[in-house]
């Protein structure tokens, strides 16, 4: 077979842009990882099975490990790196550390893109539907119950655009 | 694992993707979403030169709704016909269907085309390069044993699509094209029952489009799945379920459909013949379900046993022919 030739894709990641020189069968999971550095999304399973490479495509959660990076051209890609700011947790984050529902902390980053997901769309969901949103993401540590409790604290903190839920009259 | 080296296509029509089919026949493979093909990619169960992309192909995006059909392009994502208001309100067992599929994540890009033809599955295939080394190849890998049967002269390996037996239910049509060329084709004949090579599709075709007709009369339809948990799992026996009343309220049309039991979907004809002709509270649904156990042929290659899995097809296609029943009003 002819040489691979590398491919130019440009990522957009956490309302950046990057554009890549890259192999065409890097996965988007490696080329957030090796390429941009951002180490949030995590390898487990490696077949598309557990979650924890999760980021969120346009705003819904994918596996990043069954996605070409190539394929990911012209979409927003969110990792676990583009939530809260410096210093500063998103409200999910807060809760899911308020609520122990982090253990060993590698289905975390993506519990909580799938969290977002869900309550940007979804701004008071039920525990049933919390439950089906996370029916993706396998935890093998906390035994799920305060990942639901925490999702569920985290959308009386939210608003649908992700942002921090403002007292009525208080100007913002 | 790494996937294997290949080199990506990026059609921007279907005729150009016809054409790249076309050149590369036989070395090419087709990511839609890419959620069965990456995997497959990564096991070394494939290892094309190219592999294609769909993702800049329009054309083979959405769902249109017409007087005596709808159209779901096989582009089309498995959330969006699980959400689709059509789809939901004329073919509820097909929502339901894609619905069932995976986890969010994996509904949010697999397509239609890509769940429709999906490959077979077995215990003894579906694993990593390292440990199908470890054995002798088997029928599906062009050997000359089965792992799974001692002794079997023919690839048994399952076919676990969620999609085709509901579509099947209500005799979908599938559209291929190929360069210069189109055809349609009932989407149960796009199976051959056979594991080793399970699609009648030819390397240089595409899947473009589902058209489901609008059946008449009052109708129901119903889904059901065997799995072990809600989330992630294939079916490990499913069954598809169509009935429709005439004016006088007797089954006129019934289609039992059960998937997952062997290395294709299949229509139980004979199920029809305990439904048709009678009234709901008349038909012998035990005598119909009991039908569905001839046709499935499961053996020990799954992760739930066969013997169990056959049982199962009893109950669940007895589940979905009750739960048409109910959807046409009886």
């Amino acid at each position: 077979m002819a040489k691979i030739e590398k491919i130019r894709v440009t990522l957009r990641v956490n309302g950046e842009e990057y554009p890549l020189f890259i192999a065409p069968y890097l996965t988007l999971f490696e080329a957030l990882r090796e390429e941009l550095h951002l180490t949030g999304a995590k390898e487990s399973c490696g077949r598309g099975a557990c979650g924890s490479c999760t980021v969120l495509l346009d705003g819904r959660p994918v596996r990043s490990c069954l996605l070409l990076a190539a394929e990911a051209e012209g979409r927003e890609v969110t990792t676990i790196e583009g939530l809260g700011r410096q210093g500063a947790l998103h409200p999910i984050q807060e809760a899911f550390v308020s609520h122990h529902a982090i253990q060993c902390g590698f289905c975390t980053p993506g519990m909580i893109l799938t969290a977002k997901a869900l309550l940007d769309r979804n701004p008071d969901p039920t525990e049933e539907e919390i439950r089906a949103a996370l029916s993706g993401n396998i935890c093998r540590c906390t035994g799920y119950k305060k990942i639901v409790e925490a999702v569920k604290a985290a959308s009386a903190k939210t608003a649908p655009s992700g942002a921090i839920k403002t007292a009525p009259g208080s100007g913002e | 694992m790494r996937l294997p080296p290949f080199q990506y296509l990026l059609p921007g029509t279907v005729k150009e993707a016809l054409d790249m089919l076309h050149a590369h026949k036989g070395k090419l493979c087709i990511a839609a979403g890419g959620t069965d093909v990456v995997n497959r990619l990564r096991q070394r169960l494939l290892t094309p030169s190219y592999v294609m992309s769909l993702k800049d192909l329009p054309e083979l995006q959405g769902i249109k709704k017409r007087k005596n059909e709808l159209l779901i392009s096989a582009g089309t994502s498995l959330r969006e016909i699980a959400e689709d208001p059509d789809v939901c309100a004329l073919f509820g067992a097909v929502a339901l269907s894609a619905g069932l599929v995976a986890a969010p994540p994996v509904r949010n890009i697999a397509t239609l085309g890509g769940n429709i033809l999906q490959e077979t599955r077995c215990l003894f295939y579906d694993q990593s390069e390292l440990v199908r080394k470890a054995a002798l190849p088997c029928l599906k890998q062009g050997g000359k044993v089965c792992l799974a049967q001692k002794g079997a002269t023919r690839c048994l390996s399952v076919y676990q699509g969620d999609l085709a037996p509901a579509l099947i239910a209500f005799d979908a049509k599938a559209v291929l094209k190929k360069a210069g060329a189109s055809r349609t084709v009932p989407v149960l004949a796009l199976f051959s029952g056979k594991g080793k090579q399970p699609f009648t599709v030819e390397d240089d075709e595409l899947l473009t489009r589902v058209a489901i007709p609008m059946p008449k009369g009052r109708y129901g339809a119903s889904y059901e799945k065997l799995r072990m948990r809600k989330g992630l799992d294939y079916p490990f026996a499913c069954a598809a379920a169509f009935v429709s009343l005439s004016a006088k309220g007797v089954i006129d049309r019934a289609r039992l459909v059960v998937g997952a039991v062997g290395p294709a979907p299949v229509l139980v004809e004979e199920a029809s013949a305990h439904l048709v002709g009678r009234t709901p509270a008349d038909a012998d649904c035990e005598a119909a379900a009991a039908c569905a156990v001839k046709s499935a042929h499961a053996i020990d290659n799954l992760a739930l046993p066969a013997a169990y899995r056959r049982k199962m097809v009893k109950v669940i296609a007895r589940r979905a022919i009750n739960g048409a029943l109910s959807g046409a009003g009886a």
